[in-house]
């Protein structure tokens, strides 16, 4: 469980937060770059109409999508609970549908749906399935198999053990998930919003974005930031009174039993063929126009054997390249600041108490929705991009680390006291093991948070690789070339998270072998 | 479900179980509890009379051999509500009370509630007073007694109890060798108790089995014909201490040659 001391240490970080910002608006004043704490609070009196019914059409959608997503999160749980052969395929089905661009799924939507509401919603339903879904898996599943023989040694089956045992035991999971989707929700609705709404918090960014206005730029990102952070503040508070404590920080999904010969190969088949038949049934359903509507046929088609099926490769592989070149050292970067800060808090841990309130209310930021501030800042080219992907790895990296760091075995720090050993001994020797499950647990996390980072600053603004090239596709109704990314980008962000996992399994079973042996 | 009624024999034949990558738990065992009897299992660390028990509660599938309680599988008898079992760990849910984990054992036997028992029982296990506690707030003794309170909440046939008085206190231990067995006696339970203690078997147990280290095996079945409650100073009593700890060493000594190999 996550322990924050009390209201001070967090009142304490916002203020000099917001401290900084003045000062950093101060300095660069000017510079047509950051509006300060009072230019955005005035814009902000100036346009209480305007903001506040995009704010309204936002909310509203974000939390559709949030009940919708979240009951369907809760009812697959439940049935993974009942039926434990699914729950690979399940967790694989929803590592899938997290890794699809929203990006590309907007537009796909948008012409699907036609105007209105319908995508926003879907695309926050997307948003927050998985970050709901994984905590409540780890927390269904984290059950003490003691209790379970309890339940067991009165004769009792699978759905006893849910009612009785497993669903209350995981409700701080899904808590923390909750508060995860919270913001997860608003950034799916704003995303959805880019793709041609009428009204809402995304319509406003693009408007103030093509009209280079500073200030309603900042006012928006720090009301979406405001918003989540209330929100996931809200959810905790909630989560306090029901369960008497704070939701635990949830790092990693669970793991199904180790798999040896040939289900290693059957899984991941069975996994590939579910999304395909998925895919084909979703796209072969009554009314869905095939001008629109691609299947895994069209793509293959599309890729391989249509006239300009090498045009289209060359296009896709020179945006995948133009990609990576921000994606990996951003990535990098998120990875190394993150794990890099949390070993300087916990070398000074007064620090600490004033920068995690901070860095966990930061975590809960639609770090997307601030990203032409960033680009702003920071210029369009390689810096900005980068700095934004580092942006959303950092957050839930350092949350991760400073978490995976004080699980250090108390009674193994006791050794080390006793023969005064210092603070960088324990660090290098007790500490930094134990942060590297969290730490791995936060890297395969964020990888398509990484993607869906540098994708939407391509589109928002860079126009430069797959991002670019698929809101260009969109405009142009090129639904082969869109879907063709839509199929390469989720396969490499599933491929880049079960690389990570394979890393993450080889240095485990040296550092944490009770996490990857039976 | 109506309250299991009457004595249970259960019959071990040929009972023995392994683990995958590990030495045998069980050798095959062939052993009957007589219905109403207490029996303790009395054996070495790690000599398996856990998985024994387990086997008996039906938490676990025997690899070989067979344990039928009335002639019904122990499952079968799970179902009805026939079995309690006390952990070693208390294994409270952390999310109810006191009197919520006690009562929770009837649910789950599918009992009709019984607030009148479960505060009786709260009571002879020394805790009333903390029947509104939430588990964190208790003592590892004090969850355990609320452990074995939950275990008798069903009024079971079978207690099956896995070493309950490991973390209680000696005061509150001789309180309970005191005030069970008449419990369970007039009841008509059959119980088997797992214990590392000679004494507490001695002083709670109509028969000892001593088992040998791992695997299992039966190396002395130790009748105890004392009434209760029991003078811990008499000659009979201490002779059979006596008994029992020379069977265990002996056990001990006889395994040896095996475990070396």
């Amino acid at each position: 469980m996550m322990r924050v001391a009390s209201v001070g240490p967090p009142l304490l970080g916002g203020v000099l937060l917001i401290m900084g910002w003045g000062a950093l608006a101060a300095v660069l004043r000017g510079g047509h770059l950051v509006a300060g704490p009072a230019e955005v609070a005035g814009w902000i009196a100036a346009n209480p109409g305007l903001l506040g019914r995009a704010l309204g059409k936002t909310l509203t959608n974000a939390t559709l999508g949030f009940l919708a997503g979240n009951l369907v999160a809760i009812a697959l749980a439940g049935v993974a609970m009942i039926w434990p052969r699914l729950l690979n395929l399940i967790s694989g089905l929803a590592l899938v549908v997290f890794c699809l661009p929203l990006i590309a799924t907007g537009p796909i939507l948008r012409v699907l749906m036609g105007p209105g509401d319908g995508p926003q919603i879907v695309l926050a339903a997307l948003a927050v399935y998985y970050t709901t879904l994984i905590p409540l898996l780890t927390g269904l599943r984290a059950t003490p198999a003691v209790w379970l023989d309890l339940v067991h040694s009165y004769g009792r089956g699978r759905w006893s053990e849910l009612i009785h045992v497993r669903a209350r035991a995981a409700l701080p999971y899904l808590f923390a998930g909750l508060q995860i989707a919270a913001p997860a929700a608003f950034l799916g609705a704003m995303v959805g919003e880019f793709t041609g709404a009428e009204q809402g918090m995304g319509v406003l960014t693009i408007r103030f974005m093509r009209a280079l206005d500073v200030p309603a730029l900042w006012a928006i990102a720090v009301v979406a930031a405001a918003v989540s952070m209330v929100v996931y503040g809200a959810i905790g508070a909630v989560a306090r009174m029901v369960l008497h404590d704070r939701p635990p920080v949830i790092l990693s999904p669970p793991r199904g039993k180790p798999v040896s010969g040939l289900s290693r190969l059957f899984q991941p088949a069975l996994l590939i063929a579910a999304v395909l038949v998925l895919w084909w049934a979703g796209m072969a359903l009554p009314g869905m126009n095939p001008f629109f509507a691609k299947s895994p046929q069209d793509v293959l088609a599309a890729l391989t054997t249509a006239p300009q099926a090498a045009a289209t490769r060359d296009t896709l592989w020179t945006a995948l390249t133009e990609t990576a070149v921000f994606l990996l050292p951003g990535y990098v970067a998120g990875l190394m600041l993150g794990a890099g800060l949390a070993i300087a808090l916990v070398l000074v841990p007064n620090l600490s108490t004033l920068v995690m309130p901070i860095a966990v209310a930061l975590r809960s930021v639609p770090i997307v929705t601030t990203a032409p501030l960033i680009v702003l800042f920071l210029g369009r080219g390689a810096l900005g991009t980068i700095s934004l992907v580092a942006a959303m790895v950092f957050f839930p990296t350092l949350v991760a680390c400073l978490h995976g760091m004080r699980q250090a075995p108390g009674q193994i720090l006791d050794v080390f006291h006793i023969y005064a050993a210092g603070r960088l001994r324990q660090m290098a020797h007790i500490r930094i093991p134990a942060m590297l499950p969290a730490f791995f647990a936060a890297a395969r996390m964020s990888v398509p948070a990484a993607i869906l980072a540098v994708t939407v600053v391509e589109w928002l603004t860079t126009g430069r690789g797959l991002g670019s090239l698929m809101a260009l596709s969109a405009s142009v109704s090129d639904y082969n070339m869109l879907w063709a990314a839509v199929a390469v980008v989720t396969t490499i962000s599933a491929l880049c998270y079960a690389g990570v996992a394979a890393i993450e399994r080889r240095i485990l079973f040296v550092y944490a072998p009770e996490q990857v042996r039976p | 479900m109506a309250e299991s009624q009457g004595c249970a024999r259960i019959e071990c034949t040929g009972l023995g179980k392994s683990f995958p990558g590990a030495l045998r738990a069980v050798t095959p065992l062939d052993v009957t509890f007589q219905p109403g009897a207490t029996t303790a299992l009395v054996g070495p660390s790690g000599c398996g009379k856990s998985t024994l028990l387990r086997l008996i509660a039906g938490l676990e599938d025997p690899s070989e051999g067979k344990v039928l309680i009335d002639d019904l599988p122990p499952v079968r008898q799970a179902a009805r509500g026939a079995i309690s079992v006390a952990f070693q760990d208390p294994s409270l849910l952390p999310w109810l009370t006191v009197r919520a984990n006690v009562a929770l054992a009837r649910k789950l036997a599918r009992q009709s509630p019984d607030p009148t028992l479960v505060d009786e029982l709260i009571g002879l296990v020394g805790l009333s007073g903390s029947e509104k506690t939430r588990p964190a707030a208790l003592s590892g003794g004090m969850r355990q007694r609320a452990a074995i309170a939950r275990a008798l909440a069903t009024q079971p046939r079978i207690l099956l109890l896995d070493e309950p008085f490991g973390a209680v206190d000696e005061l509150t231990r001789r309180q309970l060798a005191r005030d069970l067995p008449p419990l369970w006696q007039s009841r008509g339970t059959t119980t088997l108790l797992v214990t590392h203690s000679i004494h507490e078997a001695v002083t709670l147990a109509d028969r000892i089995l001593v088992l040998s280290p791992r695997p299992a095996r039966i190396v002395a079945d130790i009748a105890v014909p004392l009434p209760h409650p029991r003078d811990a100073h008499g000659a009979d009593f201490r002779a059979l201490l006596t008994r029992t700890s020379k069977a265990l060493a002996q056990g001990d000594a006889d395994n040896a040659p095996m475990a070396a190999q």
